[in-house]
């Protein structure tokens, strides 16, 4: 009940922000802070006792013949990834502050964290869809209006790419639908913990018809790759993530980028058993090319805002990694394995948040963001660079941050469920290194390019956020257990 | 209710008969009065009593002219919705009128009155003298204005409607040789001898009331039509005509013809495939504006038949009522959403209006913007639209119905479909190129956001699934 009161209050204030003229940013901040505030209370008083399941789950019928509820509910790892959520949303929002931004702007961003939040929070089909679709108007129009000379582009096509993704999410939500209430004497339900229910598909779908159960699963699947994004689906990503202004980046490459995870882990885990052995080959196959190819592409990156979004598309690899390997494993070492992709997922939000939001700070004073113009920047600027230095080793998954929890949790589940072909995963995690390196001896190291002038380092403010943002990945990389015990109870919940 | 209208047939076309009254007396008060406001009034006033007056009609089945004129609550349903689309439409009509209002307004009700009466008709004659009364009435509509392209529209409009006229007494003539009868009961097998020429009456029936609702190959004069009509015209042409020749040829071929169930299925089927492919391909590279929604609504109408394809595909009870509750849902919606963005573009001030046109007017007028914007994502099927609850039950239906070749098909043009929706969008938020002024007088931004309103309103006609589900059988005779 709680929750969806935070969740009223978000849409509240997502009203307040576009309709307030005066004061847009501090308005916006103020309201993401409290959401984020509330949001950390309500996990820490529900969650300290969490044993898997759902939680304050309530539901409000609308149409019963057709089994349309309003029914929320909030499990382990949803809590996760609503925190990611309101963190991502307050950095983004924050960091916003000193370009020219109107109010459209942070109403959009408002209504933004409505659609996730409500995704989140969704345990009625119908509404998870449409959730999940009306996050996309807002990035949509984010990247629209605000992007740089390529937006309309970008816009586009990040917007027909995840669409075609989506609607095939509807055909399959619809075929467990129609199934279901076929074989339930014409009792209809949306309902996600009713249809999916691996009994249920394999008894009244994959015994009578095989063919549909394979249409549900592609639709899921594409839908979610897309999203995610992953090899050969991934063309939208680059566009986006380099066109959108840096605060709608931040919120792409730690909110958004969620999305497709959360589909794998929230529909997808659940009816784990209906999917084949080939299927999850299939899966780490293209998690370990996404990882392998996104690295090498960003490798060759002279735009460090271009490689950090390759960087992030390689590191949802693990994702898919991980998912496959929960399904071949089996016993406990899938406990391990999923859990360690749901930890993927928020460490990777929060470390693309650290990246951009620092990579942001270099662009303002430098003004550009090429690696080959930008070099020394320890001599000028010593916080931002620390902290930029901070993310990075996070993102290459160093001991004690929070990259490194999920890595070796995926690792150590890939080496029982693929064995010796764990050295391509390796092989991944050294490119990604690699590069994570090079960048950060072009851009921190070396001569300073005396044709920035002099530049100023970060303001008290700023590394306020900074710091916020590195003492969460700091505290999930040293005491994981905060996250990583709801994840884990969620995972063996459902399983 | 208590009070019953429908105890005679006289009773059963008050409305009817009310309107027409209107128009005739709109003719003699033409002589004195010139004034476009006092008619949109006149019009809009008695638009509205003539609803209530439907709305009186006795809720149970009553059937006249030997099954001829059936009243049940399906056929007020469609009726009050075209009602609806000519009382949506005829505010802004009224304000661009230059000249004879008299005559536009009462040749818009008598319009309505064909209208009506071919909502509640369950014959082929019926039909077919309701649809001529439409087709003439919306040549004259689409003539009006003095401007050469108004004509031209017309002339070809004309010129073709008239051959599918006569399509439809040829497929008229060769139903009633191989049923021996007009009216449209289900006639439950058709002997071998008949087979021919009811096959021939469906083709022939095909391409006369197809081409009203312009599916493919029978829709190039509705590009041509709809670009060269004024505004309020084409969107009263592209939702309530439209709506109409869907209910039409719902009831003809799905009732008519139920006795030849695979023959309507496969030939909608691939009418329905063509129809929306073509739509929406030939809109993704069009630049013009109006000829941009005027192939979106060929590939709306593609969306439209596949409700046809469900039905005649001998699907189970939940995947019948789930289509027909579609369709009537989808109708209402599309109204709204395409009625809307065809008055939303008089906000361009030319003769030619190009899509770049709008750049610019999303700073100048953002709650305009802001609605048009609403109906295209309502077009693209969108949620949280109208236009994709539409499009929900419609996907559902088809899934129910195990044509999932058929919900690919669909589900993938109506993704690419959002596409050029979408650029419309994006050129609005454009900075405009050069200065630029934009008509957002009133008639023009209060039915654009009342469309955009409605767009986002009716998604909770979801809650009305019970009902409507309840009256969806009302589409033939029975029940």
């Amino acid at each position: 009940m709680f929750v969806l009161l935070i969740f009223l209050l978000t849409i509240i204030f997502a009203a307040i922000s576009i309709l307030l003229k005066k004061k847009a940013w501090e308005t916006a901040a103020v309201e993401s802070f409290i959401i984020l505030v509330l949001t950390a209370i309500y996990g820490l008083v529900d969650f300290r006792a969490y044993t898997g399941g759902i939680v304050s789950s309530s539901s409000y019928p609308i149409d019963r013949s057709i089994g349309i509820t309003f029914s929320t509910g909030v499990d382990g790892l949803s809590i996760a990834l609503i925190f990611l959520t309101t963190v991502i949303m307050f950095a983004a929002i924050y960091t916003a502050k000193n370009e020219k931004f109107d109010r459209r702007f942070y109403g959009l961003m408002m209504f933004t964290e409505v659609g996730l939040y409500g995704l989140l929070i969704s345990r009625n089909f119908l509404f998870f869809y449409v959730f999940w679709e009306a996050i996309i108007i807002p990035v949509f129009l984010l990247i629209a209006i605000y992007g740089d000379s390529r937006k309309e582009k970008a816009s586009l096509k990040f917007f027909v790419y995840t669409q075609i993704g989506s609607v095939f999410l509807l055909l399959s939500i619809l075929t467990l639908f129609s199934y279901y209430g076929s074989s339930h004497g014409n009792v209809f339900t949306l309902n996600m913990s009713n249809l999916l229910n691996p009994a249920f598909i394999t008894k009244d779908i994959t015994d009578k018809v095989p063919f549909w159960t394979d249409f549900a699963l592609f639709g899921f699947f594409f839908a979610f790759l897309v999203k995610m994004p992953s090899f050969p689906l991934h063309s939208w990503l680059p566009d986006a993530y380099t066109s959108a202004p840096y605060p709608v980046t931040i919120v792409l490459s730690g909110a958004i980028s969620l999305m497709g995870g959360y589909g794998f882990f929230a529909v997808l885990m659940p009816i784990a058993p209906v999917i084949g052995v080939s299927t999850a080959w299939f899966i780490i196959g293209l998690g370990i090319f996404s990882l392998i190819y996104f690295a090498l592409t960003a490798m060759f990156q002279p735009n460090t805002k271009k490689m950090m979004a390759y960087a992030s598309a390689a590191s949802m690899g693990f994702i898919s990694i991980s998912f496959g390997d929960g399904i071949l494993a089996g016993g406990a070492v899938s406990y391990t394995a999923f859990a360690g992709g749901i930890y993927q997922i928020l460490a990777h939000g929060l470390i693309m948040g650290l990246v951009f939001a620092s990579l942001y700070l270099i662009k303002q004073r430098a003004g550009t963001e090429s690696n080959l113009s930008v070099s020394g920047l320890w001599r000028d600027m010593p916080y931002i660079s620390a902290f930029f230095l901070a993310g990075i080793m996070a993102s290459l998954g160093l001991p004690g941050l929070a990259g490194f929890i999920s890595e070796a949790s995926i690792v150590l589940s890939s080496y029982y469920a693929i064995g010796a072909l764990i050295f391509m995963v390796i092989f991944g995690m050294i490119i990604t290194a690699s590069y994570h390196i090079w960048v950060v001896q072009k851009t921190l190291n070396g001569p300073f390019n005396e044709n920035m002038g002099k530049l100023k380092d970060a303001k008290g403010s700023e590394i306020l956020l900074l710091s916020f943002l590195f003492v969460l990945i700091l505290v999930l990389g040293i005491y994981p257990n905060l996250f990583f015990g709801p994840i884990l109870s969620f995972v063996k919940g459902v399983i | 209710m208590t009070f019953v209208l429908n105890s005679s047939i006289l009773e059963s076309l008050y409305p009817e008969i009310f309107l027409g009254l209107v128009a005739f007396g709109m003719l003699l008060m033409g002589r004195r009065v010139k004034d476009w406001v006092v008619y949109t009034a006149v019009s809009i006033i008695s638009l509205l009593i003539s609803m209530i007056l439907l709305l009186l009609f006795d809720s149970s089945n009553s059937s006249f002219f030997g099954g001829a004129f059936v009243i049940n609550n399906f056929g007020l349903y469609f009726a009050l919705i075209l009602i609806t689309s000519s009382l949506y439409v005829s505010f802004t009509a009224g304000s661009e009128l230059k000249h004879d209002p008299e005559i536009f307004f009462s040749i818009f009700l008598f319009v309505n009155v064909a209208m009506i009466i071919a909502a509640f008709s369950l014959n082929l004659i019926f039909i077919f003298i309701a649809f001529e009364g439409i087709s003439i009435g919306t040549y004259i509509l689409s003539a009006h204005g003095k401007s050469k392209r108004n004509l031209e529209a017309s002339a070809k409009y004309f010129f073709t409607g008239v051959i599918a006229t006569g399509f439809i007494v040829l497929g008229s003539s060769f139903y009633f040789l191989s049923t021996g009868t007009f009216n449209l009961v289900s006639v439950t097998s058709i002997s071998l001898i008949n087979k021919p020429s009811m096959l021939l009456a469906m083709i022939l029936l095909f391409v006369g009331f197809g081409f009203k609702l312009a599916l493919v190959p029978l829709q190039q004069w509705a590009v041509d039509a709809y670009d060269g009509t004024k505004n309020p015209v084409s969107a009263f042409l592209s939702s309530g005509t439209k709506v109409l020749a869907f209910l039409v040829i719902l009831r003809v071929f799905l009732v008519g013809f139920s006795s030849m169930n695979t023959d309507v299925f496969y030939l909608f089927t691939i009418v329905s495939i063509v129809t929306m492919t073509y739509g929406n391909f030939a809109a993704l590279s069009e630049n013009n504006l109006k000829r941009m929604l005027a192939y979106s609504s060929i590939a709306q109408a593609g969306y439209l038949i596949l409700v046809l394809d469900v039905v005649s595909s001998n699907a189970s009870h939940f995947a019948f009522t789930v289509a027909i509750f579609a369709a009537m849902y989808y109708s209402l919606v599309y109204i709204f959403m395409k009625g809307g963005a065809f008055i939303a573009s008089g906000a361009v001030r030319e003769d030619k209006i190009m899509i770049n046109d709008l750049s610019g007017i999303g700073l100048k007028s953002p709650v305009f913007a802001i609605s048009l914007g609403i109906m295209m994502l309502a077009l693209a099927g969108i949620p949280p639209t109208a236009g994709f609850f539409a499009k929900y039950y419609l996907f559902l239906a088809l899934i129910s119905g195990n044509l999932w070749y058929l919900a690919v098909i669909g589900i993938l043009n109506s993704a690419i479909s959002v596409f050029y929706y979408l650029k419309i969008i994006v050129v609005m938020f454009r900075p405009a190129t050069e200065e630029r002024d934009f008509n957002l007088s009133r008639p023009i931004l209060i039915p654009v956001i009342i469309g955009a309103a409605m767009s986002i309103a009716l998604s909770f006609l979801i809650y009305g699934y019970p009902y409507i589900s309840s009256i969806v059988a009302g589409l033939g005779v029975g029940v």
